[in-house]
């Protein structure tokens, strides 16, 4: 197990080496080759992992780490004096003050570094397989783009150098691996924006590098606390270990800020709307396998801490707020990947309160959203890119004769988005079971559950409103276009999109077996308790959530099967008739009607700093 | 057998009992106006005269659509009277209003995408509150079974006077009725999603309303509990309710009907989730 876990870590990393030396024949296969090679791997060690593995390594690592801090938060300094950016000069300054001096406080003694359970092969499953079939369609993707030879070659070895970082920040326990980890990602993700070197990626890029960094700043903040607090060495289990402490609810909400951050929650949500100027497969790593993905794994990894503390009482307001606040910004969006990015936020709220209250059903349905939000939006990006790069489209309003010239893509789109929002997609069931707790968290808590429950209807259903607006303008057709032929792509595109559109389907029909093979058992010992799943006759329950199988199952064929054979069905013997247009001739413009919410963001910025601001006051008093 | 046997005939009539329901609304609404109105068996006669037109579509994907539309409905229906979860019954509407929406939006109609609009935002008026009322329900049974509350002792309205008001509110617009039936607009967009329907296809759609009435007069009936005439009080009052308000408001516009949903009807459901949770 070790030496698979090993590859794992390693493999990513040897692979991004390898892309920058080699030519670009060999790299497509080495590609292929080593996506494949990782998602058998993460699959193995889902399977295999059973009790939490824990990894010590040589105290000579500890001095690479250490280093390697160092070295990187030097680059960030030299990129604050090239770019001028004094945002990143003082974070950075702060985190190599802090850093230096946790280095020089605090004892030698790190018992553990590494702690594989099955949340991080959970997580490592999500990430190599998804980057997997990323890593795939950019390989189709770069080729197009307009750079160097060079560069192409630089872009793919960041993917998996971003897959590998991810690997180990799943899978480390002490806070000083995971805060180079952490900060690695945001260098990763701060090269990615920035690839086209424009001026608008340079700036977001650098927007993307100094919100991160206050994240890390916070992990830093944390492992002054725990020592300062007397817990002795910084590490998850330790703040595990002593769950009923006051003294551990600063570390935790600090920690909270980091996933905050990381998960562009209000109000550093700016990064994340900034990044989309990069490449599409960058979009789609940030929002479905990586990066944003911390934010709940975090949360999640602390849930048995965070539970019932003020400090989980804040996050859930503050995640409560995002989700409409964000679901409100959408509206007022027309380009496809910026309305993604909202929905990635608004639903990113959604996990992170799930793990922050901390029940098993919760912590189920946190897992729910993260796996199939993961894999719809991923399929939701990859197809925005194929717009782009196909049919030469962005803007939403732009793509209403979409269904004519692409009935594929746009078909995919449609599912996707409906399963971001309806039954029976893996996505609602998360939902669903969201909804369906905060009802109980609310006979518990009563103000906070009666607010975050409206909070979560109304942002669920300014949500379905939007994705109606996108998905109305792909699929209208005039009546002459009745036969409906699929357009070809070309194969990395075509493959990727079809591995992903099999996993949306195969998790419908999947998904008890799932709930009590692959959820369950994740969530259980996520939080130290067991998570019983059991069916009975036509019911199933989840603790104490009962999910009728019957009418999910009339749902799957109602909708998914209808979209499709809606577009496929001939009714024969039939007149045809023109539309009707009251006798007038006008040029009426297909896109839809739109509300201007920008003028809230502002407030809702406010509103967020004062969250934040609030989250670190409850664990100080 | 006698509780599963109950729901089970009401399901299969449902677009019987739908239809009887509409046709006695023309009456009604038609004496309202000092008219004689149409017979009671008004709707079925037009039923059987769709069914003889010479049949035509835009286009299949369309047509398909609105049969799914009146399918999916009749399944929210049966999962609401089988005494189902009442947060999946309203997504299960969600649904067929969406596969509505969906046929609206797959013509190139103007006045078809325009209703298709129109209906999804009615969506966003009208879902909050629903979704509100079920929480405030579960507050109540610790549970979002129906079930739970057609045999619970006491009438929810006594618990949740303020939330049936809302439901109140939101009806109309779920069911098209003026002041809120801007979705379909006869006089404006010439019904809206509706219009590119005809003949046999019509059908379904026409129908699918009647199922309408039904489930949203079984939600109206969830009020009363167990206490069967309480039930048939409100129903009725509810009837001559929606029908006095459709014949003596003037339509509004969509923004309005969205700032008063969300605004007045939203805020009674809440005040009464809160006045449930502290009790």
């Amino acid at each position: 197990m070790y030496s698979f876990i090993t590859g794992l870590f390693l493999l990513p990393l040897i692979v991004s080496g390898l892309l920058l030396v080699l030519p670009g024949k060999i790299s497509k296969r080495i590609v292929i080759l080593a996506s494949s090679l990782l998602a058998a791997l993460a699959l193995y060690i889902f399977i295999y992992t059973t009790a939490p593995l824990y990894v010590k390594i040589p105290g000579y690592v500890n001095e690479a780490v250490a280093g390697a801090d160092i070295l990187l938060l030097v680059y960030f300094g030299w990129v604050a004096l090239r770019k001028k950016s004094w945002l990143v000069g003082i974070l950075t300054v702060l985190q190599l003050g802090g850093l230096l001096y946790l280095l020089k406080a605090l004892p030698e003694s790190h018992s553990v570094q590494f702690m594989v359970d099955k949340l991080s092969a959970f997580m490592f499953l999500l990430i190599n397989v998804i980057s997997g079939i990323i890593a795939l369609f950019s390989l189709r993707y770069i080729e197009e783009e307009d750079c160097s030879a060079f560069r192409k070659k630089y872009f793919l070895s960041i993917l998996f150098w971003f897959i590998g970082v991810m690997n180990l920040l799943v899978s480390s326990d002490n806070l000083e691996y995971f805060f180079l980890f952490f900060e690695l990602t945001t260098l990763a993700s701060f090269l990615l924006i920035g690839f086209r070197k424009d001026a608008v990626s340079v700036k977001n890029a650098l927007t993307a590098l100094w919100m991160n960094q206050v994240g890390g700043l916070a992990i830093l903040a944390t492992i002054f606390f725990i020592a300062y607090n007397g817990y002795g060495e910084a590490t998850f289990s330790t703040l595990l270990a002593h769950t009923a402490d006051k003294g551990i609810l600063l570390p935790l909400a600090l920690l909270a800020v980091a996933a905050i951050s990381k998960g562009a929650q209000l109000s550093f949500s700016k990064w994340l709307l900034g990044a989309m100027v990069a490449p599409t497969p960058v979009s789609a790593l940030l929002h479905s396998s990586t990066m944003v993905k911390i934010a709940p794994f975090i949360i999640l990894r602390l849930s048995p801490a965070l539970k019932d503390t003020p400090v989980a009482m804040v996050l859930i307001g503050l995640t409560g707020f995002v989700f409409i606040a964000a679901a409100i910004g959408a509206l007022a969006q027309d380009n496809l990947k910026r309305i993604l990015a909202h929905s990635t936020i608004a639903l990113l709220a959604l996990m992170i309160m799930m793990g922050a209250m901390g029940t098993p059903v919760t912590i189920v349905a946190a897992l729910v959203l993260i796996l199939f939000h993961g894999i719809s939006k991923c399929m939701l990006f990859l197809n925005a890119g194929v717009l782009e790069r196909v049919f030469h489209l962005k803007e939403t309003s732009d793509m209403d004769r979409l269904g004519e010239s692409g009935p594929f893509t746009s078909l995919v789109i449609t599912l996707g988005f409906m399963s971001l929002l309806l039954p029976p997609f893996g996505a609602f069931i998360g939902k669903w079971l969201s909804i369906e707790t905060l009802g109980a968290l609310a006979t518990d808590k009563k103000i906070l559950g009666a607010l975050v429950m409206v909070a979560v209807a109304g942002g669920g259903a300014v949500l379905s409103l939007l994705y109606f607006k996108v998905m109305g303008g792909l699929i209208s057709r005039t009546g002459e276009q009745d036969r409906i032929r699929f357009e070809r792509t070309g194969p990395f595109y075509s493959v990727t999109i079809y591995i992903l559109l099999g996993l949306v389907l195969a998790g419908i029909i999947g998904l008890p077996l799932l709930l009590t093979h692959y959820f369950a058992p994740v969530a259980a010992q996520t939080l130290g308790q067991p998570v019983p799943v059991i069916t009975e006759g036509w019911n199933m329950y989840v603790g104490s959530m009962r999910l009728p199988i019957v009418p999910l199952l009339v749902a799957f064929f109602l909708l998914p099967v209808t979209i499709i054979t809606a577009l496929f069905i001939r009714f024969r013997r039939v007149d045809r008739a023109s539309e009707y247009m009251c006798g007038e001739k006008l040029n009426y413009s297909f896109s839809s009607f739109y509300f201007s919410t920008d003028r809230a963001t502002p407030y809702f910025y406010a509103a967020g700093i004062l969250f934040l601001i609030t989250l670190l006051l409850v664990a100080l008093i | 057998m006698k509780d599963v046997l109950i729901p089970v005939l009401l399901i299969l009539l449902a677009p019987l009992l739908g239809g009887l329901l509409y046709g006695f609304e023309r009456i009604v609404k038609a004496r309202m106006q000092r008219r004689i109105g149409p017979p009671l068996l008004q709707p079925f006669y037009d039923f059987l005269k769709l069914a003889d037109k010479r049949r035509m579509m835009v286009h299949s994907t369309h047509a398909f659509l609105g049969i799914m539309h009146f399918v999916s409905l009749w399944f929210a229906l049966a999962v609401l009277l089988l005494g189902g979860d009442l947060v999946l019954v309203i997504f299960l509407h969600l649904l067929s209003t969406s596969l509505l929406i969906l046929a609206g939006y797959s013509t190139r109609s103007v006045f078809s995408h325009l209703g298709a609009n129109r209906a999804a935002i009615s969506v966003l008026a009208y879902e909050p509150v629903l979704i509100i009322i079920a929480v405030s329900i579960f507050m109540l049974n610790g549970t979002f079974d129906t079930a739970a509350v057609f045999t619970g002792k006491e009438p929810l309205l006594y618990k949740m006077p303020l939330a049936f008001i809302a439901l109140l509110l939101v009806l109309p617009i779920k069911l098209k009725k003026s002041p809120f039936d801007v979705a379909e607009a006869h006089q404006e967009i010439t019904g809206g999603v509706e219009l590119e329907f005809s003949g046999l296809f019509y059908e379904a759609v026409y129908t699918a309303r009647w199922l309408d009435y039904i489930f949203c007069y079984t939600l109206v009936f969830l009020f009363a509990g167990s206490n069967i005439l309480l039930g048939i009080g409100l129903v009725v009052f509810t009837f001559i309710y929606l029908n006095a308000l459709d014949n003596s408001t003037a339509r509004v516009s969509y923004k309005q009907m969205l700032r008063f949903s969300l605004g007045v009807a939203g805020t009674l459901a809440f005040i009464n989730l809160l006045i449930n949770s502290f009790s």
